[in-house]
Protein backbone atom coordinates (compact mmCIF):
# COMPACT_ATOMS: atom_id res chain seq x y z
CA UNK A 1 0.00 0.00 0.00
CA UNK A 2 1.87 3.41 -1.09
CA UNK A 3 1.34 6.31 0.91
CA UNK A 4 -1.51 7.90 -0.41
CA UNK A 5 -3.75 4.50 0.22
CA UNK A 6 -2.82 4.81 3.66
CA UNK A 7 -3.78 8.18 3.85
CA UNK A 8 -7.47 7.41 2.63
CA UNK A 9 -7.76 4.05 4.11
CA UNK A 10 -7.32 5.80 7.58
CA UNK A 11 -9.50 8.56 6.32
CA UNK A 12 -12.63 5.83 5.32
CA UNK A 13 -12.69 5.26 9.53
CA UNK A 14 -13.65 9.06 9.86
CA UNK A 15 -17.21 9.32 10.23
CA UNK A 16 -19.60 12.30 10.27
CA UNK A 17 -21.30 11.62 13.89
CA UNK A 18 -24.42 12.81 13.23
CA UNK A 19 -25.17 11.28 9.51
CA UNK A 20 -23.21 8.05 10.13
CA UNK A 21 -21.15 8.24 6.93
CA UNK A 22 -17.80 8.69 6.50
CA UNK A 23 -16.16 11.38 5.49
CA UNK A 24 -15.27 9.96 1.71
CA UNK A 25 -19.02 8.69 1.38
CA UNK A 26 -20.01 12.38 2.07
CA UNK A 27 -17.66 13.53 -0.28
CA UNK A 28 -16.32 16.09 2.37
CA UNK A 29 -12.39 15.63 1.52
CA UNK A 30 -11.59 17.86 -1.17
CA UNK A 31 -8.15 17.51 -1.60
CA UNK A 32 -5.48 15.26 0.13
CA UNK A 33 -1.78 16.39 -0.47
CA UNK A 34 1.58 14.73 1.23
CA UNK A 35 4.74 16.21 1.56
CA UNK A 36 6.97 13.97 2.83
CA UNK A 37 5.97 13.78 6.67
CA UNK A 38 3.16 15.99 6.01
CA UNK A 39 -0.19 16.02 5.22
CA UNK A 40 -2.73 18.29 3.75
CA UNK A 41 -6.47 17.45 4.27
CA UNK A 42 -8.90 20.37 2.22
CA UNK A 43 -12.27 19.67 3.70
CA UNK A 44 -15.70 21.51 2.90
CA UNK A 45 -18.88 20.75 4.25
CA UNK A 46 -22.38 21.29 2.47
CA UNK A 47 -23.16 24.85 4.01
CA UNK A 48 -21.35 27.17 5.71
CA UNK A 49 -23.27 27.59 8.95
CA UNK A 50 -22.88 23.22 9.47
CA UNK A 51 -22.52 22.93 13.27
CA UNK A 52 -18.89 23.34 14.55
CA UNK A 53 -18.83 20.35 16.98
CA UNK A 54 -19.48 17.46 14.11
CA UNK A 55 -17.15 20.31 11.98
CA UNK A 56 -14.61 19.92 15.02
CA UNK A 57 -15.02 16.38 15.29
CA UNK A 58 -14.26 15.34 11.63
CA UNK A 59 -11.02 17.40 11.76
CA UNK A 60 -9.87 16.03 15.20
CA UNK A 61 -10.71 12.64 13.99
CA UNK A 62 -8.79 13.33 10.79
CA UNK A 63 -5.56 14.68 12.54
CA UNK A 64 -5.63 11.71 15.34
CA UNK A 65 -6.06 8.63 12.20
CA UNK A 66 -3.88 10.03 10.08
CA UNK A 67 -1.00 11.13 12.68
CA UNK A 68 -1.63 6.88 13.67
CA UNK A 69 0.87 6.34 9.95
CA UNK A 70 4.19 6.14 11.50
CA UNK A 71 5.42 8.26 8.68
CA UNK A 72 3.06 11.04 9.42
CA UNK A 73 4.61 13.55 11.61
CA UNK A 74 2.20 16.44 10.58
CA UNK A 75 -1.33 16.95 9.62
CA UNK A 76 -2.47 20.38 8.16
CA UNK A 77 -6.59 20.83 8.21
CA UNK A 78 -7.44 23.21 5.86
CA UNK A 79 -11.29 23.63 6.62
CA UNK A 80 -13.01 25.96 3.51
CA UNK A 81 -15.55 28.36 3.43
CA UNK A 82 -17.11 27.58 7.04
CA UNK A 83 -18.09 29.97 10.35
CA UNK A 84 -15.43 28.28 11.72
CA UNK A 85 -12.86 27.89 9.76
CA UNK A 86 -9.92 29.59 11.22
CA UNK A 87 -10.64 27.96 14.58
CA UNK A 88 -10.74 24.80 13.62
CA UNK A 89 -8.09 24.86 11.44
CA UNK A 90 -5.47 26.47 13.71
CA UNK A 91 -6.68 24.40 16.62
CA UNK A 92 -6.88 21.39 15.09
CA UNK A 93 -3.33 21.41 13.09
CA UNK A 94 -1.84 23.10 16.51
CA UNK A 95 -3.17 19.99 18.50
CA UNK A 96 -5.66 21.70 20.06
CA UNK A 97 -8.44 20.43 22.17
CA UNK A 98 -12.07 21.64 21.22
CA UNK A 99 -12.25 22.88 24.58
CA UNK A 100 -8.88 25.38 24.20
CA UNK A 101 -10.04 26.43 20.59
CA UNK A 102 -14.13 27.60 21.99
CA UNK A 103 -13.04 28.52 25.11
CA UNK A 104 -15.71 31.14 25.37
CA UNK A 105 -18.90 29.33 24.00
CA UNK A 106 -18.05 25.72 24.96
CA UNK A 107 -18.63 24.37 28.76
CA UNK A 108 -17.09 20.89 28.06
CA UNK A 109 -15.69 18.34 25.87
CA UNK A 110 -17.24 16.72 22.93
CA UNK A 111 -17.35 13.49 24.66
CA UNK A 112 -21.11 13.47 25.65
CA UNK A 113 -22.06 14.47 21.95
CA UNK A 114 -19.81 12.00 20.57
CA UNK A 115 -21.59 9.28 22.71
CA UNK A 116 -25.24 10.37 22.09
CA UNK A 117 -24.50 10.15 18.06
CA UNK A 118 -22.76 6.47 18.88
CA UNK A 119 -25.82 5.76 20.25
CA UNK A 120 -28.23 6.37 17.42
CA UNK A 121 -25.88 5.02 15.22
CA UNK A 122 -25.73 2.06 17.13
CA UNK A 123 -29.67 1.85 17.05
CA UNK A 124 -29.79 2.63 13.31
CA UNK A 125 -27.54 0.06 11.88
CA UNK A 126 -29.30 -2.60 14.26
CA UNK A 127 -32.76 -1.71 12.90
CA UNK A 128 -31.24 -2.46 9.89
CA UNK A 129 -29.36 -5.42 10.40
CA UNK A 130 -32.88 -6.92 12.05
CA UNK A 131 -34.68 -6.06 9.48
CA UNK A 132 -32.95 -8.11 7.10
CA UNK A 133 -32.85 -10.98 9.39
CA UNK A 134 -36.66 -10.75 9.31
CA UNK A 135 -37.08 -10.81 5.75
CA UNK A 136 -35.02 -13.56 5.79
CA UNK A 137 -37.37 -15.41 7.88
CA UNK A 138 -35.32 -15.60 11.03
CA UNK A 139 -37.42 -13.16 13.37
CA UNK A 140 -37.79 -16.08 15.69
CA UNK A 141 -34.38 -16.71 16.32
CA UNK A 142 -32.65 -13.76 15.33
CA UNK A 143 -32.63 -12.02 19.01
CA UNK A 144 -30.73 -15.30 20.44
CA UNK A 145 -27.82 -15.03 17.34
CA UNK A 146 -24.29 -14.60 18.33
CA UNK A 147 -21.69 -12.40 16.73
CA UNK A 148 -20.18 -15.82 15.38
CA UNK A 149 -23.66 -16.69 13.73
CA UNK A 150 -23.86 -13.14 11.83
CA UNK A 151 -20.48 -13.42 10.69
CA UNK A 152 -21.23 -14.96 7.52
CA UNK A 153 -24.99 -15.18 7.69
CA UNK A 154 -26.88 -15.04 4.34
CA UNK A 155 -29.25 -12.96 5.32
CA UNK A 156 -26.73 -9.68 5.81
CA UNK A 157 -26.44 -8.65 2.38
CA UNK A 158 -24.03 -5.56 2.95
CA UNK A 159 -21.56 -6.79 4.92
CA UNK A 160 -20.43 -3.00 5.43
CA UNK A 161 -23.32 -2.21 7.79
CA UNK A 162 -22.34 -5.60 9.35
CA UNK A 163 -18.67 -4.15 10.17
CA UNK A 164 -20.07 -0.74 11.52
CA UNK A 165 -22.25 -2.25 14.15
CA UNK A 166 -19.09 -4.34 15.40
CA UNK A 167 -17.19 -0.99 15.21
CA UNK A 168 -19.81 0.73 17.17
CA UNK A 169 -20.63 -1.76 19.62
CA UNK A 170 -16.59 -2.00 20.43
CA UNK A 171 -16.58 1.80 20.94
CA UNK A 172 -20.08 1.51 23.58
CA UNK A 173 -17.61 -0.66 25.68
CA UNK A 174 -18.99 -4.11 24.39
CA UNK A 175 -17.08 -6.86 23.92
CA UNK A 176 -17.44 -8.38 19.90
CA UNK A 177 -16.25 -12.25 20.73
CA UNK A 178 -18.28 -14.56 18.81
CA UNK A 179 -20.19 -16.09 21.50
CA UNK A 180 -21.24 -12.39 22.62
CA UNK A 181 -25.21 -11.98 22.41
CA UNK A 182 -25.64 -9.80 18.36
CA UNK A 183 -28.56 -7.52 19.60
CA UNK A 184 -29.07 -5.32 22.54
CA UNK A 185 -30.63 -2.28 23.71
CA UNK A 186 -27.52 0.59 23.62
CA UNK A 187 -27.61 0.28 27.50
CA UNK A 188 -26.84 -3.56 27.40
CA UNK A 189 -30.44 -4.80 28.52
CA UNK A 190 -31.91 -7.42 26.48
CA UNK A 191 -34.12 -7.39 24.09
CA UNK A 192 -37.93 -7.70 25.41
CA UNK A 193 -39.00 -10.08 22.28
CA UNK A 194 -42.80 -9.42 22.98
CA UNK A 195 -42.00 -5.35 23.05
CA UNK A 196 -39.71 -5.72 19.55
CA UNK A 197 -41.85 -4.24 17.10
CA UNK A 198 -42.27 -1.12 19.51
CA UNK A 199 -38.35 -0.99 20.16
CA UNK A 200 -37.89 -1.39 15.98
CA UNK A 201 -40.13 1.64 15.35
CA UNK A 202 -38.74 3.46 17.90
CA UNK A 203 -34.88 2.27 16.21
CA UNK A 204 -36.56 3.06 12.65
CA UNK A 205 -37.32 6.85 13.45
CA UNK A 206 -33.10 7.09 14.82
CA UNK A 207 -32.42 5.49 11.37
CA UNK A 208 -34.68 7.40 8.97
CA UNK A 209 -33.82 10.75 10.54
CA UNK A 210 -30.30 9.98 10.03
CA UNK A 211 -30.38 9.07 6.11
CA UNK A 212 -32.39 11.65 5.47
CA UNK A 213 -29.98 14.27 7.13
CA UNK A 214 -27.19 12.39 4.94
CA UNK A 215 -29.40 12.58 1.80
CA UNK A 216 -29.75 16.18 2.92
CA UNK A 217 -26.53 17.23 3.35
CA UNK A 218 -25.08 15.80 0.57
CA UNK A 219 -27.71 17.13 -1.61
CA UNK A 220 -26.51 20.70 -0.65
CA UNK A 221 -23.11 19.54 -0.95
CA UNK A 222 -24.07 18.77 -4.38
CA UNK A 223 -25.30 21.85 -4.91
CA UNK A 224 -22.44 24.39 -3.43
CA UNK A 225 -20.11 22.71 -5.20
CA UNK A 226 -21.05 21.43 -8.22
CA UNK A 227 -18.65 22.02 -10.94
CA UNK A 228 -15.67 20.28 -8.28
CA UNK A 229 -17.46 16.86 -8.11
CA UNK A 230 -16.77 14.60 -10.34
CA UNK A 231 -20.33 12.08 -9.83
CA UNK A 232 -22.65 15.06 -9.83
CA UNK A 233 -25.54 13.95 -8.24
CA UNK A 234 -24.87 11.17 -7.34
CA UNK A 235 -27.25 9.62 -4.49
CA UNK A 236 -25.71 8.07 -1.74
CA UNK A 237 -25.64 4.71 -1.47
CA UNK A 238 -29.11 3.69 0.22
CA UNK A 239 -28.76 1.01 3.54
CA UNK A 240 -32.26 1.14 4.38
CA UNK A 241 -34.33 -2.44 3.93
CA UNK A 242 -36.78 -0.31 2.07
CA UNK A 243 -36.03 1.66 -1.33
CA UNK A 244 -35.89 5.18 -0.81
CA UNK A 245 -37.09 6.28 -4.04
CA UNK A 246 -40.76 5.99 -5.06
CA UNK B 1 -58.16 28.32 -2.92
CA UNK B 2 -57.16 24.79 -4.74
CA UNK B 3 -59.85 22.83 -6.86
CA UNK B 4 -59.26 19.20 -6.73
CA UNK B 5 -59.98 17.06 -9.40
CA UNK B 6 -63.53 16.21 -7.67
CA UNK B 7 -64.44 19.77 -8.09
CA UNK B 8 -64.14 20.50 -4.11
CA UNK B 9 -62.52 23.55 -3.22
CA UNK B 10 -59.97 23.22 -0.46
CA UNK B 11 -58.92 26.35 2.03
CA UNK B 12 -55.28 26.94 2.12
CA UNK B 13 -53.39 28.82 4.11
CA UNK B 14 -49.44 28.79 4.12
CA UNK B 15 -47.86 29.10 7.61
CA UNK B 16 -44.80 30.05 6.70
CA UNK B 17 -43.76 32.55 3.83
CA UNK B 18 -41.29 35.72 3.91
CA UNK B 19 -39.98 38.65 2.33
CA UNK B 20 -36.54 39.07 2.58
CA UNK B 21 -33.98 41.28 1.45
CA UNK B 22 -30.83 40.02 1.19
CA UNK B 23 -29.27 42.07 -1.37
CA UNK B 24 -25.67 43.19 -1.08
CA UNK B 25 -26.67 46.77 -0.78
CA UNK B 26 -28.79 45.67 2.37
CA UNK B 27 -26.14 43.00 3.92
CA UNK B 28 -23.60 44.15 6.83
CA UNK B 29 -20.75 41.67 6.49
CA UNK B 30 -19.65 38.37 5.03
CA UNK B 31 -22.07 36.54 7.03
CA UNK B 32 -25.13 38.50 5.65
CA UNK B 33 -24.09 37.16 1.93
CA UNK B 34 -23.04 33.54 3.63
CA UNK B 35 -26.62 33.57 4.67
CA UNK B 36 -28.62 33.98 1.71
CA UNK B 37 -26.50 31.84 -0.27
CA UNK B 38 -26.73 29.18 2.02
CA UNK B 39 -30.56 29.73 1.40
CA UNK B 40 -30.43 29.91 -2.00
CA UNK B 41 -28.27 26.41 -1.96
CA UNK B 42 -31.94 24.67 -0.26
CA UNK B 43 -33.47 26.60 -3.31
CA UNK B 44 -31.87 25.12 -6.08
CA UNK B 45 -31.53 21.23 -4.43
CA UNK B 46 -34.83 20.93 -3.38
CA UNK B 47 -36.88 22.79 -6.77
CA UNK B 48 -38.01 21.09 -9.48
CA UNK B 49 -35.78 22.49 -12.52
CA UNK B 50 -39.06 24.66 -13.65
CA UNK B 51 -39.17 26.36 -11.01
CA UNK B 52 -35.62 28.06 -10.13
CA UNK B 53 -34.82 31.39 -9.84
CA UNK B 54 -31.94 33.86 -10.51
CA UNK B 55 -29.73 34.22 -7.64
CA UNK B 56 -30.38 38.18 -8.08
CA UNK B 57 -34.03 37.98 -8.00
CA UNK B 58 -33.59 35.31 -4.98
CA UNK B 59 -31.82 37.94 -2.71
CA UNK B 60 -34.02 40.62 -3.08
CA UNK B 61 -37.81 40.57 -4.67
CA UNK B 62 -40.71 42.53 -4.56
CA UNK B 63 -44.33 42.74 -2.24
CA UNK B 64 -45.75 42.06 -6.31
CA UNK B 65 -43.97 39.05 -6.85
CA UNK B 66 -45.23 37.56 -3.37
CA UNK B 67 -48.70 38.31 -3.85
CA UNK B 68 -48.72 36.48 -7.56
CA UNK B 69 -46.72 33.81 -6.00
CA UNK B 70 -48.38 32.90 -3.06
CA UNK B 71 -51.96 34.25 -3.23
CA UNK B 72 -52.73 34.82 -7.16
CA UNK B 73 -50.80 31.64 -8.39
CA UNK B 74 -49.86 29.57 -5.12
CA UNK B 75 -53.13 28.54 -4.14
CA UNK B 76 -52.84 30.29 -0.45
CA UNK B 77 -56.32 31.81 0.80
CA UNK B 78 -54.16 33.21 3.51
CA UNK B 79 -50.16 33.24 4.43
CA UNK B 80 -48.54 33.84 7.34
CA UNK B 81 -45.34 36.07 7.30
CA UNK B 82 -42.56 34.44 9.82
CA UNK B 83 -39.88 37.13 10.32
CA UNK B 84 -36.04 36.53 11.04
CA UNK B 85 -34.77 40.29 11.87
CA UNK B 86 -30.69 39.00 11.50
CA UNK B 87 -29.59 42.51 12.29
CA UNK B 88 -25.83 41.22 13.01
CA UNK B 89 -25.89 40.58 9.20
CA UNK B 90 -28.10 43.28 7.98
CA UNK B 91 -28.61 46.85 7.88
CA UNK B 92 -32.20 46.70 7.65
CA UNK B 93 -34.19 43.75 8.94
CA UNK B 94 -33.36 40.71 6.90
CA UNK B 95 -37.65 40.12 7.43
CA UNK B 96 -39.07 43.36 8.41
CA UNK B 97 -42.66 43.54 10.01
CA UNK B 98 -43.01 47.24 9.16
CA UNK B 99 -42.78 46.29 5.45
CA UNK B 100 -44.97 42.81 5.91
CA UNK B 101 -47.74 45.06 7.79
CA UNK B 102 -47.74 47.11 4.44
CA UNK B 103 -49.08 44.24 2.43
CA UNK B 104 -51.50 43.06 5.41
CA UNK B 105 -52.90 46.70 4.68
CA UNK B 106 -53.21 46.41 1.31
CA UNK B 107 -54.68 43.09 0.79
CA UNK B 108 -56.99 42.63 3.86
CA UNK B 109 -57.64 39.32 5.14
CA UNK B 110 -55.10 37.81 3.01
CA UNK B 111 -51.59 38.08 5.58
CA UNK B 112 -51.05 37.77 9.33
CA UNK B 113 -47.76 39.59 10.03
CA UNK B 114 -46.23 38.07 13.24
CA UNK B 115 -43.33 39.59 15.85
CA UNK B 116 -40.67 38.11 16.82
CA UNK B 117 -38.76 38.15 20.32
CA UNK B 118 -35.16 37.91 21.29
CA UNK B 119 -34.81 37.39 25.06
CA UNK B 120 -31.34 38.88 24.59
CA UNK B 121 -33.01 42.48 24.43
CA UNK B 122 -33.95 42.42 28.42
CA UNK B 123 -36.39 44.59 29.68
CA UNK B 124 -36.28 46.85 26.28
CA UNK B 125 -37.87 43.31 24.19
CA UNK B 126 -40.82 43.54 26.38
CA UNK B 127 -41.86 46.93 25.40
CA UNK B 128 -41.47 45.71 22.20
CA UNK B 129 -43.63 42.93 22.17
CA UNK B 130 -46.28 45.44 23.91
CA UNK B 131 -46.09 47.68 20.63
CA UNK B 132 -46.08 44.89 18.31
CA UNK B 133 -49.29 43.78 19.85
CA UNK B 134 -51.01 47.41 20.22
CA UNK B 135 -49.82 48.46 16.65
CA UNK B 136 -50.43 45.19 14.98
CA UNK B 137 -52.04 43.16 16.93
CA UNK B 138 -49.50 40.10 16.51
CA UNK B 139 -51.54 37.08 17.45
CA UNK B 140 -48.04 34.68 17.17
CA UNK B 141 -44.16 35.00 16.88
CA UNK B 142 -41.38 33.18 15.17
CA UNK B 143 -38.48 32.71 16.76
CA UNK B 144 -34.75 31.77 15.82
CA UNK B 145 -32.94 30.51 18.47
CA UNK B 146 -29.46 30.86 16.39
CA UNK B 147 -29.57 34.39 15.39
CA UNK B 148 -26.23 35.92 16.38
CA UNK B 149 -25.89 38.75 18.50
CA UNK B 150 -22.34 39.66 18.97
CA UNK B 151 -19.91 37.02 20.99
CA UNK B 152 -23.40 35.26 21.57
CA UNK B 153 -24.15 32.59 19.02
CA UNK B 154 -27.69 32.21 19.92
CA UNK B 155 -30.23 31.32 23.02
CA UNK B 156 -32.45 28.16 24.46
CA UNK B 157 -36.11 28.41 25.32
CA UNK B 158 -34.61 27.39 28.54
CA UNK B 159 -33.23 30.85 29.92
CA UNK B 160 -34.91 32.30 32.34
CA UNK B 161 -35.56 35.57 30.16
CA UNK B 162 -37.06 33.47 27.27
CA UNK B 163 -39.84 31.95 29.83
CA UNK B 164 -40.50 35.73 30.70
CA UNK B 165 -41.25 36.47 27.59
CA UNK B 166 -43.15 33.53 26.90
CA UNK B 167 -45.26 34.67 30.16
CA UNK B 168 -45.57 38.14 28.38
CA UNK B 169 -47.14 36.34 25.38
CA UNK B 170 -49.37 34.75 27.20
CA UNK B 171 -50.12 38.06 29.31
CA UNK B 172 -50.57 39.82 25.72
CA UNK B 173 -52.62 37.14 24.21
CA UNK B 174 -49.60 36.21 21.63
CA UNK B 175 -50.19 32.52 21.65
CA UNK B 176 -48.33 30.90 18.86
CA UNK B 177 -44.70 30.58 19.46
CA UNK B 178 -43.15 29.39 16.20
CA UNK B 179 -39.68 27.88 16.35
CA UNK B 180 -37.23 27.28 13.87
CA UNK B 181 -34.44 25.10 15.81
CA UNK B 182 -31.36 26.01 13.61
CA UNK B 183 -27.67 25.13 14.37
CA UNK B 184 -25.05 27.03 16.60
CA UNK B 185 -26.50 27.08 20.26
CA UNK B 186 -24.37 27.26 22.76
CA UNK B 187 -22.81 25.38 24.85
CA UNK B 188 -21.34 24.30 21.57
CA UNK B 189 -19.82 21.10 23.17
CA UNK B 190 -23.72 19.80 23.17
CA UNK B 191 -25.74 18.71 20.02
CA UNK B 192 -26.27 21.91 18.34
CA UNK B 193 -30.03 21.18 17.18
CA UNK B 194 -31.09 19.61 20.02
CA UNK B 195 -34.77 19.75 20.68
CA UNK B 196 -34.94 19.24 24.10
CA UNK B 197 -35.43 22.51 25.33
CA UNK B 198 -39.08 22.72 23.59
CA UNK B 199 -40.24 19.78 25.95
CA UNK B 200 -39.10 22.48 29.09
CA UNK B 201 -40.90 25.64 27.23
CA UNK B 202 -44.32 23.78 26.28
CA UNK B 203 -45.12 21.88 29.33
CA UNK B 204 -44.30 25.02 31.45
CA UNK B 205 -46.08 27.08 29.09
CA UNK B 206 -49.23 25.22 28.19
CA UNK B 207 -51.57 28.16 27.43
CA UNK B 208 -49.34 28.90 24.16
CA UNK B 209 -48.88 26.50 20.86
CA UNK B 210 -45.16 25.54 20.24
CA UNK B 211 -44.97 25.46 16.15
CA UNK B 212 -41.89 23.70 15.30
CA UNK B 213 -40.68 24.35 12.00
CA UNK B 214 -39.17 21.54 9.81
CA UNK B 215 -40.67 19.42 12.77
CA UNK B 216 -37.32 19.18 14.40
CA UNK B 217 -35.49 18.20 11.27
CA UNK B 218 -32.41 17.00 11.48
CA UNK B 219 -33.70 15.28 14.84
CA UNK B 220 -37.04 13.86 14.32
CA UNK B 221 -36.72 11.10 16.42
CA UNK B 222 -36.04 13.59 19.23
CA UNK B 223 -39.00 15.71 18.16
CA UNK B 224 -41.40 12.77 17.69
CA UNK B 225 -40.99 11.79 21.39
CA UNK B 226 -41.50 15.47 22.97
CA UNK B 227 -44.24 15.93 21.14
CA UNK B 228 -46.28 12.76 21.54
CA UNK B 229 -45.63 14.10 25.53
CA UNK B 230 -46.24 17.39 25.11
CA UNK B 231 -49.92 18.33 23.15
CA UNK B 232 -49.44 21.58 22.64
CA UNK B 233 -46.63 21.29 20.15
CA UNK B 234 -47.25 20.92 16.64
CA UNK B 235 -44.95 19.87 13.71
CA UNK B 236 -44.79 22.85 11.11
CA UNK B 237 -43.88 21.16 7.85
CA UNK B 238 -41.75 24.20 6.20
CA UNK B 239 -38.36 22.43 4.43
CA UNK B 240 -40.00 18.89 4.80
CA UNK B 241 -43.01 19.74 2.04
CA UNK B 242 -40.19 20.08 -0.74
CA UNK B 243 -38.99 16.39 -0.11
CA UNK B 244 -42.14 15.67 -1.83
CA UNK B 245 -39.91 16.23 -5.09
CA UNK B 246 -36.68 14.74 -4.61
CA UNK B 247 -37.15 12.56 -2.35
CA UNK B 248 -40.67 11.49 -2.03
CA UNK B 249 -39.86 8.07 -0.54
CA UNK B 250 -38.49 9.91 2.67
CA UNK B 251 -41.78 12.24 2.54
CA UNK B 252 -43.79 9.56 2.74
CA UNK B 253 -41.79 8.14 5.92
CA UNK B 254 -42.02 11.11 7.66
CA UNK B 255 -45.40 12.16 7.13
CA UNK B 256 -46.44 9.05 8.37
CA UNK B 257 -44.17 9.25 11.32
CA UNK B 258 -45.75 12.42 12.14
CA UNK B 259 -49.13 11.05 11.65
CA UNK B 260 -48.35 8.24 14.15
CA UNK B 261 -46.90 10.19 16.70
CA UNK B 262 -48.72 13.45 16.57
CA UNK B 263 -51.85 12.48 15.44
CA UNK B 264 -53.30 14.34 12.07
CA UNK B 265 -54.63 17.64 13.98
CA UNK B 266 -51.13 18.89 14.65
CA UNK B 267 -49.44 18.87 11.39
CA UNK B 268 -49.19 22.36 9.61
CA UNK B 269 -48.46 23.07 6.38
CA UNK B 270 -45.99 25.88 5.54
CA UNK B 271 -43.91 26.59 2.50
CA UNK B 272 -40.94 28.53 3.45
CA UNK B 273 -41.93 30.90 0.40
CA UNK B 274 -39.27 32.56 -1.19
CA UNK B 275 -37.39 29.42 -0.87
CA UNK B 276 -39.81 27.50 -2.41
CA UNK B 277 -42.97 28.33 -3.85
CA UNK B 278 -46.58 27.20 -2.88
CA UNK B 279 -47.81 26.60 -5.93
CA UNK B 280 -45.74 23.37 -7.00
CA UNK B 281 -45.50 22.57 -3.07
CA UNK B 282 -49.66 21.87 -3.18
CA UNK B 283 -49.92 20.95 -6.66
CA UNK B 284 -47.94 17.53 -5.57
CA UNK B 285 -49.09 17.74 -2.09
CA UNK B 286 -53.29 17.01 -3.35
CA UNK B 287 -51.62 14.60 -5.41
CA UNK B 288 -49.72 12.54 -3.01
CA UNK B 289 -50.00 9.28 -1.85
CA UNK B 290 -48.73 6.94 0.85
CA UNK B 291 -47.05 4.02 -0.02
CA UNK B 292 -48.41 0.75 0.90
CA UNK B 293 -45.65 -0.91 2.76
CA UNK B 294 -45.79 2.37 4.87
CA UNK B 295 -49.36 2.27 5.08
CA UNK B 296 -49.30 -0.71 6.65
CA UNK B 297 -46.30 -0.39 8.95
CA UNK B 298 -46.99 2.34 10.80
CA UNK B 299 -51.16 2.19 9.93
CA UNK B 300 -51.66 5.55 8.81
CA UNK B 301 -53.19 7.36 5.55
CA UNK B 302 -52.88 10.50 4.19
CA UNK B 303 -56.34 11.04 2.86
CA UNK B 304 -58.11 13.80 1.14
CA UNK B 305 -59.43 14.92 4.66
CA UNK B 306 -56.07 14.64 6.46
CA UNK B 307 -54.76 16.85 3.55
CA UNK B 308 -57.50 19.76 4.46
CA UNK B 309 -56.03 19.30 7.79
CA UNK B 310 -52.57 20.13 7.03
CA UNK B 311 -53.06 22.59 4.14
CA UNK B 312 -55.40 25.04 6.54
CA UNK B 313 -58.03 23.08 9.12
CA UNK B 314 -55.33 23.21 11.72
CA UNK B 315 -53.14 26.34 11.39
CA UNK B 316 -57.25 27.98 11.23
CA UNK B 317 -57.78 26.72 14.96
CA UNK B 318 -54.70 27.82 16.41
CA UNK B 319 -55.37 31.64 14.82
CA UNK B 320 -58.88 31.77 15.39
CA UNK B 321 -59.65 32.09 11.69
CA UNK B 322 -63.32 30.61 10.68
CA UNK B 323 -62.63 28.85 7.52
CA UNK B 324 -66.29 29.14 6.11
CA UNK B 325 -66.50 32.60 7.13
CA UNK B 326 -63.32 33.72 5.41
CA UNK B 327 -63.96 31.94 2.52
CA UNK B 328 -67.22 34.08 2.11
CA UNK B 329 -65.14 37.39 2.72
CA UNK B 330 -62.23 36.00 0.43
CA UNK B 331 -64.00 34.33 -2.25
CA UNK B 332 -66.51 36.23 -2.79
CA UNK B 333 -65.03 39.72 -2.17
CA UNK B 334 -64.20 41.80 -5.50
CA UNK B 335 -61.62 43.62 -3.63
CA UNK B 336 -59.49 40.48 -3.04
CA UNK B 337 -56.52 40.01 -5.49
CA UNK B 338 -57.45 36.58 -6.77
Amino acid sequence: MNNQEAVFEKLNLVYDPELDKSVLEMQFIEEVNIQVDTVTVVMRLPTFWCSPNFAFIMAEDIRDRLLELEWVNKVLLNLKDHCSSDDINKGVSEGKSFEEVFANLANGNLNEVRNTFRIKSFMSRQEHLLRELMSFGAENEMLSLRIKDLNNHPAITDKKVWKRYLTLRSELGFSNQPEELAFFKSTGEQIDPLKLSEYLLEARRTRMSMEFNANHCLGLLNTRYQPKLAGEGKEIENESCTPTRV
Amino acid sequence: MFKAANGEEIFVIDAHIALWDGSPENQVNQHGEEFISCFYDYHKNLSPSENLWDYEKFRKFTPEDLVNDVIVNGYADMAIFQPVFLTDFYKKPFGDIEENNKLVKKHPGRFISNGSFDPRDGERGLKYLEYLKAKHNVQGVKLYTAEWRGSSKGYKLTDEWTQRYLEKCLELGIKNIHIHKGPTITPLNRDAFDVADVDQAASLNPGLNFIIEHCGLPRLEDFCWIATQEKNVYAGLSVVMPFIHTRPRYFAEIISELLYWLDEDRIIFGSDYAIWEPKWLIEKFINFELPEDIKQETGTDLTMGVKKKILGENIARLYGIDIEKQKEILWNSKKAVR
